[in-house]
């Protein structure tokens, strides 16, 4: 699971409100932002790497284990900045988001279809940049080292990204291993602003990137777990995967 | 997701144990004191607002510890528990007691063993203190046993029903819209049991004639649907047209998104050209929250509407209403009663405080927070809510309730007759909308 999809799924799982411990007083020589989000790419298996990946599909388990609430999800993404993503859940049914690059959307059987629209499609257009990694520079107007904060234990760099549009995104580095141990949003909704706090876990190598394959996320006081058991690196996706389902359409012309 | 069922979770209950009036044992009163801090504790960690509108609630609980620490009787210690709740002065933190607690999930006392998963195949409502049968399924042991609906139930299992209906209303003295929900849920309890085992119910017919009638348990309507960790519980939509123009759904619960939806769809479709449309959610104590949006999506093509806003701790969720590309823009009715709760009255609410639809009936339940009911190491149940639901037009329908734009009740001579006069008023006031 790449950094845009730990985002894209935190955006399905809406809000979070989630205590975050006070920041350490900082040493004085923080290393700059761009140091530490080119490292991540180095120590995930370097620019090379990712600039031969052109697609991903991604499956596994989403949970919300206090609720009893389990299910299938699965994420197709290519370049440049095309979703879909589909979880099934027992007792709901089927919950998609996705983009085709113009319009970013959300339909499920609870609520219905939607278009995203400002702030809303704004962060779910970031959040669908194909390995944004590498293209930070062209998602976030901004990169700060603003700190150093324990995540789970381990000290990491609290780096803050400011979009040219939409509020600010942190994300929390391992200090020793430079893998992204945190990401830290307000996630923009039609229910609202909800902050949101995913952790990223169990990295694994998927070719020749580490991705992690175990995302925990804190939205509105609930928790929920993404376990993902299969990647598919630049896999053949139907031409069609990315189209706007029906209901979106019937939105979309209505307009 | 919220899911809001609190009647029902009050009676999946267990048996609690009874309560003792005499002197207490340092047992029961450690029990006493055990529930003081759960109760204590729980409102500190859980109440939506941290801050409990000002409140010093350490210092409320430093003075109260001693008072439950010297209470002689579990009476004594309910009232300072009880007491601590009102300092919130807010509906749905409560103590109910053990006894009271007991008799709202209570079966007939010879028939409590096994699964509960049938049911004679009728539903009830309490009206002015009488269980009137207000409707009977066809093809159910109900029909079978020649049950009408007006008959008034007045014993189930050999046991008269107004001494626990007497306990559940006196119960619940400061929370009286919870009145008709639970004590119609407490009557649906007992005549509920094993399938193919059998209840006697002894009614008052249609001539004032009492009679007995041995009604089996069967299945009961619908199909069976699981969400999360609650029980399965048995789930129905049917829709129709009435008169001969008017749409018309009624399910009786807000459950199985996938399958609602399509009802809704297929229903809103078929009635495009419509004088109008009535839902029924008269007895539908509610369900999955969200799903009170993704219905109401059919009935506006309005963008930017909410139903109203749930207000957890550090976080204010807005049901916001997408439309669906081809809602239905005509009359909308609802019909709602004392046993419409949770998110039907998130939907009926907010579509009346958006001017959208006319809500004919009673008052419904006053129960649309996430309430959770739990049992206290005394046996008492306590009730507290995990949030505030404020509907849009900024009154909260916790405790109070959707009023009804036209209040329609229901009479033992109108059911007895055949007639729905709920329905009746919906039908004539979307007739009038043409004229």
């Amino acid at each position: 699971m790449n950094r845009s999809l730990l985002r894209a799924n935190v955006v399905i799982g809406t809000a979070l409100l989630a205590a975050i411990a006070a920041p350490r007083l900082v040493a004085a020589d923080l290393p700059k932002a761009e140091t530490i989000l080119d490292k991540y790419i180095e120590v995930t298996g370097g620019k090379a790497a990712y600039q031969k990946l052109h697609s991903q599909v991604q499956s596994g388990i989403f949970e919300m284990a206090a609720a009893g609430i389990k299910g299938a999800v699965t994420s197709y993404r290519a370049e440049p900045d095309l979703v879909y993503t589909e979880i099934v859940l027992e007792g709901i049914g089927k919950i998609t988001d996705g983009t085709d690059g113009k319009v970013a959307w959300a339909n499920s059987a609870m609520q219905g279809p939607h278009i995203k629209e400002g702030a809303e499609r704004a962060q779910a257009m970031q959040a669908a940049r194909f390995n944004g990694e590498l293209h930070w520079r062209e998602v976030y107007k901004t990169a700060e080292t603003t700190g150093i904060e324990a995540v789970d234990g381990k000290d990491c760099y609290k780096v803050v990204l400011t979009p040219a549009e939409g509020s600010a995104v942190t994300h929390f580095y391992d200090k020793d291993s430079g893998l992204l141990a945190k990401v830290s949003l307000i996630s923009q909704t039609p229910m609202g602003e909800m902050a949101a706090d995913s952790f990223a876990s169990d990295y694994r190598k998927e070719g020749d990137i580490l991705l992690p394959h175990k995302v925990r996320q804190s939205v509105a006081g609930q928790e929920f777990v993404i376990t993902i058991d299969t990647v598919k690196l630049n896999p053949e996706i139907p031409k069609d995967r990315f189209d706007l389902p029906d209901e979106i359409k019937a939105l979309v012309n209505k307009k | 997701m919220q899911l809001r069922l609190a009647a029902l979770a009050l009676l999946l209950s267990g048996a609690l144990p009874s309560p003792a009036q005499h002197g207490l044992t340092p047992a029961e009163r450690q029990w006493n004191i055990d529930s003081f801090e759960m109760v204590w504790q729980t409102v500190r960690d859980k109440h939506w607002d941290p801050k409990l509108g000002g409140l010093d609630w350490q210092a409320i609980h430093d003075e109260l510890l001693p008072k439950v620490e010297k209470a002689a009787t579990l009476d004594e210690a309910r009232a300072v528990m009880s007491g601590m709740l009102d300092r919130l002065k807010q509906t749905h933190f409560g103590i109910v007691p053990g006894e009271a607690y007991q008799e709202m999930g209570s079966s007939t006392a010879d028939d409590d063993s096994g699964p509960r998963d049938g049911s004679p195949g009728m539903d009830t409502r309490v009206i002015d203190g009488h269980v009137l049968v207000t409707s009977v399924e066809p093809d159910s042991p109900a029909a079978a046993g020649g049950v009408k609906a007006g008959w008034e139930i007045l014993r189930i299992g050999g046991k008269d029903l107004a001494p626990a209906l007497a306990k559940i209303r006196d119960s619940l003295s400061s929370q009286l819209t919870l009145l008709d929900l639970l004590q119609a849920a407490a009557v649906t309890y007992r005549l509920s049991g094993q399938v193919g085992k059998s209840v006697e119910v002894q009614f008052l017919d249609g001539r004032d004639q009492k009679v007995s009638v041995k009604l089996a348990r069967a299945r009961p309507r619908g199909q069976l649907a699981q969400f999360g960790n609650l029980p399965p519980m048995h789930f129905w939509v049917e829709s129709r047209t009435v008169k001969p123009n008017i749409g018309y759904v009624r399910f009786n619960l807000f459950f199985e998104p996938e399958a609602l939806v399509a009802a809704f769809q297929q229903a809103v479709t078929a009635c495009r050209a419509c004088d109008g449309f009535i839902i029924d959610l008269r007895g539908n104590p509610g369900g999955i929250g969200g799903l009170a949006t993704g219905v109401a999506g059919w009935f506006t093509e309005k963008q930017g509407q909410r139903l109203g806003s749930m207000f957890l701790r550090g976080a204010t969720m807005k049901f916001a209403v997408f439309p669906r590309a081809d809602p239905f823009l005509g009359p909308l009715a609802i019909l709602v009663d004392g046993c419409s709760a949770s998110t039907s009255e998130v939907f009926a609410g907010g579509l009346q405080d958006l001017g959208r639809a006319r809500i004919i009936g009673t008052r419904t339940a006053g129960a649309a927070l996430p309430s959770v009911f739990t049992r206290l190491p005394n046996g008492d149940g306590f009730q507290y809510a995990i949030a505030n639901y404020i509907s849009e037009g900024g009154q909260p329908l916790e405790g109070f309730g959707v009023t009804p734009d036209q209040e329609v009740k229901l009479t033992r001579r109108q059911l007895l007759e055949g007639r729905d006069p709920a329905l009746d008023a919906a039908v004539s006031w979307i007739e009038k909308q043409h004229k």
